[in-house]
């Protein structure tokens, strides 16, 4: 193996190893001894991975405390090394390492929280993208509004979760009253992330209009996502779901098949809609 | 101007808590730089202020994570990301460390130090023309601050930067800072690293607060630009001329006002160097 190759594999596995003599060789001692001055660049990385994900994980520090955040987060820095040189992708992975951690059984909605607040930064540094105007859809022929397909705003992101995160969310907010308590018994939630120009809010859905999004983010038309929704929630109001998602801006635009080969197309390409939900 | 959009004046840093109130009040300082990186997004609160700012102030992109030093393949889709914000920025200056951050994919994001032999330079340098290839234009490479040296080093630091240069054409980001750092915490002479550095290519010089731990120095750029490396400052200037300067602050970062004043300060020596050439 090249020389500098072996060394900065070396190197590396010091880093994240403290008992290892891997690199100790090769540097020169001087007043210092290799290992502590080996020492200052991992307490570096160490704490700069730590901070990375305390900056986007708050709510769960707040959950769990500094000690067990940074046990977390040094575990997870070890089973999901860094991928890129752009250090904001590194927590990408954290929501799905807390969900086998065994630490963090104990606390079984902590992973979605992290979710959540992943799909919150998500959001955050998404692409800018003009809303559909309520007027806009005035243009859409009455034959063809069952046909309609939706783009989503790309800083629109969906989450359902079996804990009632949203208020564990909003109770560990650094603003929140002082009772913190909440009955896991609540049960679940459906969320919907948007940012509204530079800051993201947090909106609960109900399981129909969870549901409308969802088949509209994987292509399907306004019947089918309809159909599904009402399927699963007979008492879906679709025109309050229209007025107040077209109202907040979570569309950016929408499409029709125009011609006769288009819809037979369409139709053929109709797949069990529970699979796409 | 200096020919490419960067004034040899001061500039500062462009960190989130300063994006309003710049944007608001438009002091006047001579540029703005940003860790490249951090916009590498596809929108939002960064690029909304960038955008905005730009309009306003030349730019510099620094980069933390090209990993330049790494035996690794340079990643292809850092280029390109990268390659992108120029499109968007077309930033006056873009620069990189001597260091390298990842090995066996797997990324550490620090500026670790290199050993200064000639395999190491090959691999720099290779590297560095890459990247200079794939943007189409010259990139400016950094001197990293240190808290050991390698057995293995065949070179003093300065050789190694300025042969860098020689080999590549890529000019060269002098932090004044990370020499006063690395000559303390390794015994050598400042002045004598200055007196190496071949002048022409020495674009840009970096300023900044360390630490002392006790131990040694270390580059947290967390404080005011202390004493002894603004002397150092005045001697790099008597040597490279008026360069444009930055001044950098990323922990503990200060109200902006602050920032100017380091600016301001910056610029006063700019002014002395020019009326003493004049």
């Amino acid at each position: 193996m090249p020389p500098l190759r072996e060394l900065q594999l070396r190197f590396a596995a010091n880093l994240l190893d403290p008992d290892g003599r891997y690199a100790a060789a090769h540097v020169l001692e001087g007043a210092i001894a290799s290992d502590e001055r080996i020492g200052f660049y991992r307490t570096n990385v160490v704490s700069n991975f730590r901070d990375t994900l305390r900056i986007v994980y708050p709510v769960v520090e707040r959950l769990v405390g500094e000690r067990f955040f940074n046990r977390a987060a040094d575990r997870y820095m070890r089973v999901h090394p860094s991928a890129s040189g752009d250090l904001n992708r590194f927590g990408e992975c954290f929501a799905d390492f807390l969900d086998t951690w065994p630490p963090a059984r104990e606390l079984p909605y902590l992973a979605d929280v992290a979710r959540l607040e992943w799909l919150v930064e998500e959001s955050l540094h998404a692409a800018e993208r003009e809303s559909l105007r309520p007027t806009d859809l005035a243009a859409v022929p009455p034959d063809r509004q069952e046909l309609l397909t939706f783009d989503l705003h790309p800083s629109c992101r969906l989450l359902v979760s079996a804990y009632p995160i949203h208020r564990i969310w909003q109770v560990s907010q650094p603003d929140a009253p002082g009772d913190a308590a909440v009955d896991l018994a609540e049960g679940g939630v459906f969320l919907l992330v948007l940012r509204h120009g530079h800051e993201v809010a947090i909106e609960t859905l109900d399981h129909g209009a969870f549901c409308m999004f969802s088949l509209f983010a994987a292509g399907r038309n306004f019947d089918e996502a309809l159909r599904y929704a009402v399927s699963v929630q007979p008492d879906f109001d679709v025109a309050a779901f229209l007025q107040r998602h077209v109202i907040s801006g979570t569309f950016t635009g929408f499409d029709w098949p125009l011609s006769c080969s288009d819809e037979t197309a369409h139709s053929d390409s109709q797949r069990p809609l529970a699979a796409a939900a | 101007m200096n020919g490419h959009g960067i004034p040899a004046r001061a500039g500062i840093g462009l960190r989130p808590p300063h994006y309003r109130q710049l944007l608001d009040e438009l002091p006047d300082i001579g540029w703005l730089e940003v860790h490249s990186e951090n916009y590498f997004c596809q929108g939002g609160q960064p690029l909304y202020f960038l955008e905005r700012l730009r309009r306003h102030y030349p730019v510099s992109l620094h980069g933390v994570g090209l990993s330049l030093g790494s035996t690794d393949a340079l990643s292809q889709q850092h280029l390109t990301n990268l390659a992108r914000l120029i499109d968007c920025v077309e930033p006056g200056l873009v620069s990189e460390h001597l260091s390298w951050s990842s090995v066996g994919g797997r990324f550490y994001n620090d500026l670790l130090p290199l050993p200064y032999t000639e395999e190491a330079l090959v691999v720099v340098c290779q590297h560095v023309e890459q990247a200079q290839d794939f943007l189409g234009r010259q990139i400016l490479v950094e001197n990293v601050s240190s808290y050991l040296q390698f057995a293995e080093s065949a070179l003093p630091e300065w050789e190694f930067v300025g042969e860098v240069a020689r080999r590549t054409g890529c000019g060269i980001l002098l932090d004044v800072n990370n020499i006063f750092v690395s000559a303390s915490n390794h015994g050598f002479d400042a002045a004598r690293y200055l007196r190496s550095i071949p002048i022409q290519p020495v674009k840009e010089i970096h300023l900044a607060g360390h630490d002392d731990n006790g131990r040694c120095l270390i580059d947290t750029h967390g404080r005011r630009v202390a004493d002894p490396v603004w002397a150092l400052y005045r001697q790099a200037l008597a040597r490279f001329n008026a360069v444009p300067t930055l001044i950098e602050w990323d922990t503990d970062i200060p109200p902006l006002s602050k920032l100017l004043d380091e600016a301001a300060k910056a610029d006063f020596y700019l002014g002395e160097r020019r009326a003493a050439a004049a």
